[in-house]
């Protein structure tokens, strides 16, 4: 290889490596410019209520929020999601055979969130529900729990 | 009256089109007709080896734009705007309607004719050497006019475009590794929301019908460099055996193509290296004609025919639109598009095998087609085994969507179309 043809290849490689680079900067930026900073959504943590605003019994569906409250009289207060974990359709819950229905593809979840029929492919989340300083249940969808776990007020 | 003919003559600068000279400067002269080839051989032309629907879908194309245009004057991306706007549209704005549905009936039927299309390019074994690589770009776009319409179908903001839009996207978040984020990229968010409907609006109007530009000025421009269409298969004729070369520009190859009598070969099919038509001889020659009035003839009746078919339609079926979109309610049971209701169905069963890994292997296989199938020939007595695997491809597709539309009732239970079912589960 002489001086001419060394320098050829390496400008060629160093402009090349440049291109590339700048390009996937670029779409990396892009990439990250549409993932919004802030979301605009409503909270994951929520306030829903006194205790006493639930009563016994049939569980209350909480629409925007998309959740069920139970307020069982022996155990006390447990929360499940109604989106369905199939494809988020909202699940019903009836009250003739206590179990979740999902309109979309017919998923059926029984009465601890468990797949009992269908599509979907793991149970129904239950979230933390806790007492706040001001006497509200407080809700907390990034907390998980397991369909045991029971607030007693 | 010099003068009247002195600016005709300065804006179409041809000889009368009674001359065969001006029949060929119509085309060579003119930026919008110039895809064209100055003649056009005849039987390729016939209806019946083409059904004309690529020239259909385009023209259903020009149809979506010229409407979505009109209906962007009156449609405002943000919820809950976006369905008021439906709605007056729908009842208030002049014609609304009419351009509401001349709009979704073109969609509708861009779907159908799109797939139609593949279906004769498939059967007419269009797709072998040298258009291999078109028919790759016409399966982007065919999943560009089906990212249209879905990107479309959110737009009203209706319970219908809702739970499509939000089952749609669910059943891309089972994709493995990214599918969440990629979810989230779409969205702008976790759920169908305004961030949602804003992208979808995007890449509705701006993004997607000009990737499908792009694509089909390339789509066209290989159509014309290929010698345009494939010849009818009906008109083959054996293969040639004899070889000759012609022209060896400097370091490149000679160009070796079979044997002909009566042609010479021009400088464009020096550098192309390949000849312009598939096989040309005398015979053949003779059954080439102008462009004009022939072709022309031809595709403006194809598109007065397909612009009339759509506003006959819009006068008398009527787009739907239910009730604002309410993410607290799913209807029961809810859809997809029907287009996808195949999809749907699959995902019923299992949404990662269903909806993501059968879904990107038929669009993998769709695009490997032209180079698995190595037999050259183009006879239907020679691709038995190939003619029966696409049908068996396109059977499957129109079952699965023929049970998700009509078979499926609430709870997606099997339900027969003619089985009533009173209240559905609530
Ligand atoms: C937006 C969608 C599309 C448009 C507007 C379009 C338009 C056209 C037009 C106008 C032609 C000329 C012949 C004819 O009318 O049949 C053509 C030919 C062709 N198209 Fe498309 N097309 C589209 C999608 C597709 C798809 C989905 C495929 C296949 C996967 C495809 C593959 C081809 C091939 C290989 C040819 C050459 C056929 C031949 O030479 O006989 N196109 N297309
Ligand atoms: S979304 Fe619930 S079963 Fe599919």
């Amino acid at each position: 290889m002489n001086r001419r043809t060394f320098f050829k290849l390496s400008w060629g490689t160093v402009g090349l490596a440049a291109l590339v680079s700048a390009i996937g900067v670029s779409l990396a930026a892009v990439v990250r410019f549409l993932m919004p900073s802030v979301f605009y959504e409503p909270p994951q943590a929520f306030k829903i209520g006194t205790p006493g605003d639930f009563a016994f019994g049939a569980p209350q569906f909480l629409v925007e929020e998309k959740i069920y409250v139970f307020h069982d009289r022996d155990k006390g207060f447990s929360v499940a999601s109604a989106v369905c974990t199939h494809l988020g359709c909202t699940v019903a819950h009836f009250q003739s055979d206590e179990k979740f229905h999902c309109p979309c593809h017919g998923s059926v979840f029984a009465a601890d969130g468990s797949v009992q029929h269908g599509p979907a492919p793991r149970a129904l989340d239950w979230f933390e529900v806790t007492l706040a300083r001001d006497g509200q249940l407080r809700v907390d969808k990034n907390k998980v729990v397991p369909p045991t776990y029971r607030l007693m007020v | 009256m010099n003068l009247l003919q002195e600016i005709w003559q300065s804006i179409v600068r041809r000889d009368s089109l009674s001359t065969d000279k001006g029949k060929s400067e119509l085309v060579f002269l003119n930026v919008w007709l110039h895809i064209h080839p100055a003649k056009v051989k005849k039987e390729n032309m016939k209806f019946r080896h083409s059904f004309y629907l690529g020239f259909i879908t385009f023209f259903l194309f020009l149809i979506l734009i010229t409407t979505g245009i009109a209906l962007m004057c009156y449609y405002r991306p943000y919820p809950p705007q976006a369905y008021q706007d439906m709605k007056d549209l729908q009842f208030v704005v002049f014609m609304g309607p009419f351009l509401r549905n001349m709009h979704r009936w073109a969609a509708h039927g861009m779907v159908v004719c799109v797939f139609l299309h593949m279906c004769r390019v498939f059967y007419t074994g269009s797709y072998k050497k040298p258009r291999q690589f078109n028919w790759v770009i016409g399966v982007f776009l065919l999943l560009l006019t089906l990212g249209l319409s879905f990107t479309g179908y959110l737009l009203p903001w209706d319970q219908l475009a809702y739970w499509a839009i939000t089952v749609g996207t669910n059943i891309g978040s089972y994709a493995p590794l990214i599918g969440g984020q990629v979810r989230e990229l779409l969205l702008g968010g976790h759920s169908v929301g305004e961030a949602a409907l804003l992208r979808f609006y995007v890449l509705h109007v701006a993004v997607l019908p000009s990737l499908v530009i792009l694509l089909t000025i390339v789509h066209f421009w290989r159509v014309r460099k290929d010698g345009g269409l494939s010849r009818p298969v009906w008109k083959l004729k054996p293969e040639r055996e004899t070889l000759v070369t012609i022209g060896a520009p400097a370091e490149a190859a000679p160009l070796t193509v079979k044997a002909s009598t009566t042609k010479t070969y021009g400088l464009m099919e020096v550098v192309t290296g390949k000849p312009i038509f598939e096989t040309v001889s005398a015979e053949e020659e003779e059954d080439t004609v102008f462009s004009f009035p022939y072709a022309f003839v031809r595709e403006a009746v194809t598109l007065m025919a397909t612009v009339t078919t759509i506003m006959v339609m819009s006068l008398f079926l009527n787009a739907p639109l239910e009730e604002l979109a309410n993410p607290a309610k799913t209807p029961n049971p809810a859809k997809a598009p029907w287009y996808f209701l195949g999809l749907q169905e699959l995902v019923s069963h299992s949404a990662l095998l269903g909806g993501v890994v059968a879904p990107a292997l038929m669009v993998l296989a769709l695009i490997a087609i032209p180079y698995i199938d190595r037999n050259p020939s183009r006879r239907p007595r020679d691709r038995k085994w190939v003619l029966w695997l696409f049908t068996i491809f396109v059977v499957a597709n129109l079952v699965l969507i023929v049970i998700g539309t009509f078979f499926r009732g609430p709870g997606w239970a099997l339900v027969p179309p003619w089985v009533h079912v009173v209240g559905g589960a609530e």
